[in-house]
């Protein structure tokens, strides 16, 4: 299985990315090599000094240590272009995707029952750029007209929590008091306090995450009794074998060379889509989500084993949206 | 020591002498295990388990809550923010039903097919005037029309009817329906393995559905226009499946005549 995918990728791939540089190209040699400095190549030292777990960054296995900073790497040197390569990679249709999750979770109070009215709080993981934080106050001030929601921007990398306060800098939210921003590991959200968030949501970031069990449990810790996670990621497999090909084909070898042509970053686009590729089934992430003491949405029987219907699938099964409600 | 109703039964039914052995098994917690047989679905009825429920415990509360407030809001997403506000969860909490307002529909469907084998008894089978099965069904119909009253969402019903039809929702509400048609001949005593198993829960399945509907405007004491209305549909159920045997049984007997024809004839069939 390893072999075969491994195989796959070097054929979809025009030539070796490591061994790649581009003779016309200075900028990509800039950004990639700077990347390539930082990091040792796991292939020399797997488990270095920093523990002997290992777990995947794409395809590649390198120290548990690691996996963030390599990450960070990644979106440090996307950051700037993320949202064009986003418009790009999927044609536009992940703003469908982030519309309708948004719409789907229906954030802001509608009918208030304390008198003054008391918003949500939302926590907004790997929300770096402000896309659904944006959608999130949009939604519940002109649907909900609920102007006291307010959203807590969280992420690891500064460079992306730049960008999304420039956004935010020139918007009507600015000076308004509704939104926050954080730099943290959403493997150990100390500075967000027990049972204080009404809606903790994650944008296609869960799969960058090296512990997905430890930030789901750190989600529940946080979340008040009632309180939603959910969360719209990328699916590994499509239900559908002929469109999976296609798929495949449109992922392995477009989405890297859009990269390296409008962001002049290869390296990381392959990183985005062998990361999409070892991202948990649907199943897997429900039964993960159920796991960490949610309970799953949706189910029409009380059989704790069946979570069909538990998730939402986008797009044929591109992307779903899972969500877990905490206990009372 | 208190015992939950299920292990009490299957205590009482085992042999007097393996009862201690039972009770140790139960008191070491050995039939907790997750995938014990009467919590997960089977797809044969079990006259010894009871079902499992039909919602998990958290969203029974918040729909049955919910429920109660369908008479004044209708099948709406205010009646289901009340619920959830009386069960003790937050607004955001309406994420645990994606379908909305549909969930509450299809709460009402599956509690009311759930609870009709409590509404009708029937008497054994051995008893002196035994009842057709005709007449079992037409109680069963009425028994759950009148679950529909005690509820109180017959002045609703339009509503619910309007969120089954959209088309995002039909497959789910069909599915209701077929399984509400195959309840009831279940309890009617209908034990048919043959072609009518499937023609005879499609045309109760029919019946029930256009006399639900004519409840939902039935302005008469007691539903009694709704009862009548019923008496015709039956009797016509009757006519129409009287008519279709009877044609099928003729042209069974021309089909084996012809054949007979030819064969006198000398063609070798």
């Amino acid at each position: 299985m390893a072999t075969s995918a491994s195989h796959a990728v070097k054929r979809l791939r025009l030539t070796n990315a490591q061994n790649w540089v581009c003779r016309n190209c200075t900028r990509r040699t800039f950004t990639s090599s700077s990347i390539l400095a930082q990091q040792p190549r796991p292939s020399n030292q797997p488990s270095g000094n920093n523990g002997d777990k290992t777990t995947h960054f794409g395809f590649e296995t390198v120290a548990e240590g690691l996996k963030a900073s390599r990450v960070g790497a990644v979106f440090s040197s996307v950051a700037s272009n993320y949202d064009t390569m986003n418009d790009l990679m999927s044609l536009g249709i992940h703003r469908l995707w982030k519309d309708h999750f948004v719409r789907s979770l229906d954030p802001g109070v509608r009918h208030p029952a304390t008198n003054p009215p008391q918003g949500q709080r939302i926590l907004d993981i790997a929300g770096g750029t402000g896309d659904i934080a944006f959608r999130m106050l949009d939604h519940s001030t002109n649907i909900n007209h609920d102007r006291q929601t307010s959203v807590l921007v969280s992420d690891i990398n500064p460079d992306m929590l730049g960008e999304g306060k420039k956004r935010f800098a020139a918007s009507p939210y600015h000076g308004t008091g509704r939104v926050d921003f954080l730099e943290a590991n959403a493997e150990n959200l100390d500075k967000v306090a027990d049972s204080s968030i009404d809606l903790y949501t994650v944008a296609f970031g869960i799969r960058n995450f090296t512990h997905k069990d430890k930030a789901l449990r750190e989600a529940y810790r946080v979340l008040k009794p009632g309180g939603v996670f959910a969360c719209l990621e990328f699916t590994p497999q499509l239900a559908n074998p002929v469109l999976n090909a296609l798929y495949k084909r449109w992922s392995f070898g477009a989405i890297p060379l859009i990269g390296q042509i409008v962001a002049a970053d290869r390296d990381s686009y392959q990183y985005l889509v062998e990361s999409i590729e070892r991202f948990p089934s649907q199943y897997e992430f429900a039964s993960m989500i159920r796991d960490a003491g949610f309970l799953i949405p949706g189910r029409t029987d009380a059989d704790s084993e069946n979570l069909e219907g538990g998730w939402e699938d986008l797009s044929m099964g591109i992307a779903a949206i899972h969500k877990g409600v905490k206990p009372l | 020591m208190s015992l939950p109703a299920s292990t009490l039964r299957a205590v009482l039914r085992t042999p007097t002498n393996l009862r201690p052995l039972l009770l140790l098994q139960h008191r070491l917690g050995l039939q907790s295990s997750p995938r014990n047989p009467s919590s997960s679905t089977a797809s044969y009825h079990s006259y010894d388990h009871p079902a499992p429920a039909p919602y998990p415990p958290a969203e029974t509360a918040i729909l049955s809550a919910a429920l109660a407030h369908v008479p004044t809001t209708g099948f709406t997403r205010t009646a289901l923010t009340t619920g959830l506000r009386e069960a003790g969860y937050p607004e955001i909490s309406l994420n645990l039903f994606p379908k909305g307002a549909f969930e509450l529909v299809r709460y009402h469907l599956v509690t009311q097919r759930t609870q009709l084998n409590t509404r009708v008894q029937f008497p054994d089978h051995d008893s002196a005037a035994p009842i057709s099965v005709g007449r079992k069904v037409r109680s069963l119909i009425l028994a759950r029309l009148r679950g529909n009253a005690d509820a109180g969402v017959v002045g609703r019903w339009q509503e619910a009817v309007a969120l089954m039809s959209l088309a995002e929702n039909i497959p789910a509400s069909l599915k209701e329906l077929s399984l509400l048609a195959d309840e009831m001949w279940f309890l009617a005593g209908d034990v048919s393995v043959d072609s009518s198993w499937y023609t005879k829960r499609a045309s109760l399945a029919g019946v029930y559905a256009a006399t639900e509907l004519f409840q939902s405007t039935d302005q008469s004491t007691d539903f009694r226009d709704t009862e009548q209305f019923l008496d015709r549909r039956l009797e016509e159920l009757r006519t129409v499946g009287g008519a279709v045997s009877g044609t099928i049984e003729w042209m069974g007997f021309q089909g084996g005549a012809m054949v007979n024809l030819l064969r006198s004839k000398g063609v070798r069939i």
